[in-house]
């Protein structure tokens, strides 16, 4: 598709989701809306380093933890507005990725992903048994109290729903486009390449080592804007829940099952597996507790077992069949004339 | 005026000496050649002068600089490329997508290496197959491709491991062809290879290594007649014969 192409597309698309909250008025629909766009926005943000550049992380709930940790705290004990605070927190976090990985990519393979899973449940251990950091009140298990202050866009917080959602869709298109643009360009391609052969990448004058800690640092500071979303929207972070393993992971499979290094497909897995989590929890949570969960991990296995590369590359095909056969008819309803 | 020169080349993997005192150089726009009987340490030779392999004592020398030390991209901005025996396509995409990634070892911009991309592939013949993922290509396209990636990096030195091993004749033939022209565009070339009858009508001049040392040098009439040469080769019993002729 071409430029000019992938634009109206885009900006159509942009413009359908932009109107759902004018139709989903009920705050628990809207709310679970914003849930999808989010962990689709986290997808997003793994995938450029778990995607395209294809290294395992599985602890990257602690980038979201930095973000959601550092905007809370500045906004407590100095008032700052985590506008400008979850900017501060996506920079700590990118320096943070960048010093995990100087000494984990030297790693291959599982012993990556086990070095990955060792730096996130450390830190939420950490983050669990501290109590305080200078003066400063972390919470520690307890967790952390966003503070209200009522309606305030100014400090990203808003008492309908709406506004989270213009928000999160803002901070989708946004993660997206810079995917879309690596994609693209000469770090996208770089970082294809030692994904495939890191020798042969080499080889071709890649300086491997510095395109994988751009790759995560990038990551890193994405996912931490998510951790900041994630605190103004629930205004309470507690280790399990945000530095959790079961959020790491969630990021995993939604981009494996959408489409690992691909540009959409992060966020077709999270739209599709969010919406069928949701689903069976309303559906079913009520009857028998927990058949969400099971009902979920099926679906990851059925998409991983038939389509290895993702849903999105099928779906694509399908959108471009479309076009074609819409193109033909018009065509020939014009000769026809 | 030489372009390449290694020195007293060592290297050794625990009690294996894989390469024992080497020394060559590479005069600039020619074609050198380096043969040897398999497991000579050839590869090793070709690892240590493209920064994959660390020396263990040793100079290498290109342009008059010192090189050894540095790494495989380092090396590959100051105009040393190479091609790998086992080639290694980025097998899920495209060949114009796998040369581009060499091109943008002279450039940032995508639209600028996607050209220079597509002219090397005139240039190496896959222009009509640009858009085939590098996996469906047969393996003297593979080899082609091989070859496309490392000039696509505009080098001054083209290592080539072995790019006509496994070809039919006259594939043997068009892929002479393919590195004559490369070097009418000003490419040195340096080249590990088997096949004889490309040997001969290729290089000017050639190394012979044998277990790790330099046996012979000369042109490819000289080494064949080697008597060394013929020993590594085919054993005492035919250097006997060969020399009572």
């Amino acid at each position: 598709m071409s430029i000019k192409g992938q634009a109206i597309w885009g900006f159509g698309a942009v413009a359908a989701l932009a109107a759902v909250p004018l139709f989903l008025t009920q705050p628990y629909y809207l709310h679970t809306v914003i849930m999808i766009l989010f962990y689709a926005f986290l997808a997003s943000s793994w995938n450029i380093v778990g995607g395209f550049a294809g290294q395992l992380s599985l602890g990257h709930s602690a980038y979201a933890a930095i973000g959601g940790y550092t905007s809370t705290l500045l906004f407590i004990h100095t008032g700052l507005t985590p506008w400008v605070g979850m900017l501060v927190g996506g920079l700590i976090a990118a320096i943070i990725a960048v010093l995990v990985g100087m000494p984990t990519f030297r790693l291959r393979g599982a012993y990556y992903a086990l070095a990955t899973v060792a730096f996130a449940e450390g830190f939420r251990v950490i983050l669990e048994s501290t109590k305080h950091v200078g003066k400063w009140d972390t919470g520690g298990a307890e967790g952390l109290m966003v503070p209200l202050k009522g309606n305030m866009p100014s400090l990203m917080q808003f008492m309908g729903k709406a506004p989270y959602y213009y928000v999160i869709l803002g901070m989708l298109v946004l993660v997206v486009l810079v995917s879309w643009y690596i994609d693209r360009s000469k770090l996208g391609y770089y970082l294809t390449a030692l994904r495939e052969d890191e020798e042969a990448a080499q080889a071709l004058g890649s300086n491997t080592a510095i395109a994988k800690l751009q790759a995560a640092a990038i990551s890193a500071f994405f996912t931490a804007l998510g951790g900041t979303f994630y605190a103004q929207l629930v205004r309470f972070l507690e280790p399990p829940a945000i530095a959790g393993a079961d959020l790491s992971s969630q990021m995993v499979l939604l981009a494996i099952v959408g489409g690992r290094g691909t540009v959409l497909g992060p966020v077709l897995g999270g739209v599709l597996l969010t919406t069928l989590g949701e689903l069976t929890r309303a559906k079913l949570g009520g009857s028998l507790l927990g058949i969400h969960l099971i009902l979920y991990g099926i679906g990851v296995m059925v998409a991983i077992l038939y389509k290895p590369q993702g849903l999105i590359d099928p779906l694509m095909a399908g959108v471009r069949k479309l076009a074609r056969v819409v193109n033909r008819s018009r065509a020939a309803a014009e000769t026809g004339r | 005026m030489v372009i390449l020169e290694a020195k007293n080349l060592v290297k050794r993997f625990g009690g294996l000496i894989a390469t024992n005192d080497v020394s060559l150089s590479v005069e600039q726009g020619s074609i050198t050649g380096v043969i040897g009987p398999n497991g000579a340490g050839k590869t090793t030779l070709f690892a240590l002068i493209s920064g994959f392999h660390t020396l263990s004592s040793g100079e290498i020398w290109f342009e008059g600089k010192r090189i050894d030390g540095l790494k495989p991209y380092d090396l590959c901005k100051r105009g040393v490329a190479r091609t790998f025996q086992v080639v290694k396509p980025f097998a899920s995409k495209s060949v114009l997508y796998n040369v581009t990634v060499g091109a943008f070892a002279r450039t940032n911009r995508t639209a600028e290496a996607e050209r220079s991309a597509l002219e090397v592939l005139k240039l190496t013949g896959l222009y009509e197959k640009r858009d085939a993922l590098a996996k469906s290509l047969t393996i003297v396209d593979r080899k082609r491709l091989e070859v496309a990636k490392a000039l696509a990096t505009g080098p001054k030195l083209l290592l080539l491991d072995e790019v006509l091993a496994g070809l039919t004749p006259r594939e043997v033939g068009e892929a002479v062809e393919l590195v004559r022209t490369i070097r009418e565009q000003g490419v040195t070339i340096l080249m590990i290879e088997h096949v004889m009858q490309a040997v001969m009508a290729l290089c000017e001049n050639v190394h012979v290594i044998h277990h790790g040392v330099k046996i012979a040098e000369g042109t490819p009439m000289e080494v064949t007649r080697n008597e060394t040469v013929i020993k590594a080769y085919l054993g005492e019993k035919y250097a006997a014969a060969a020399g009572s002729q």
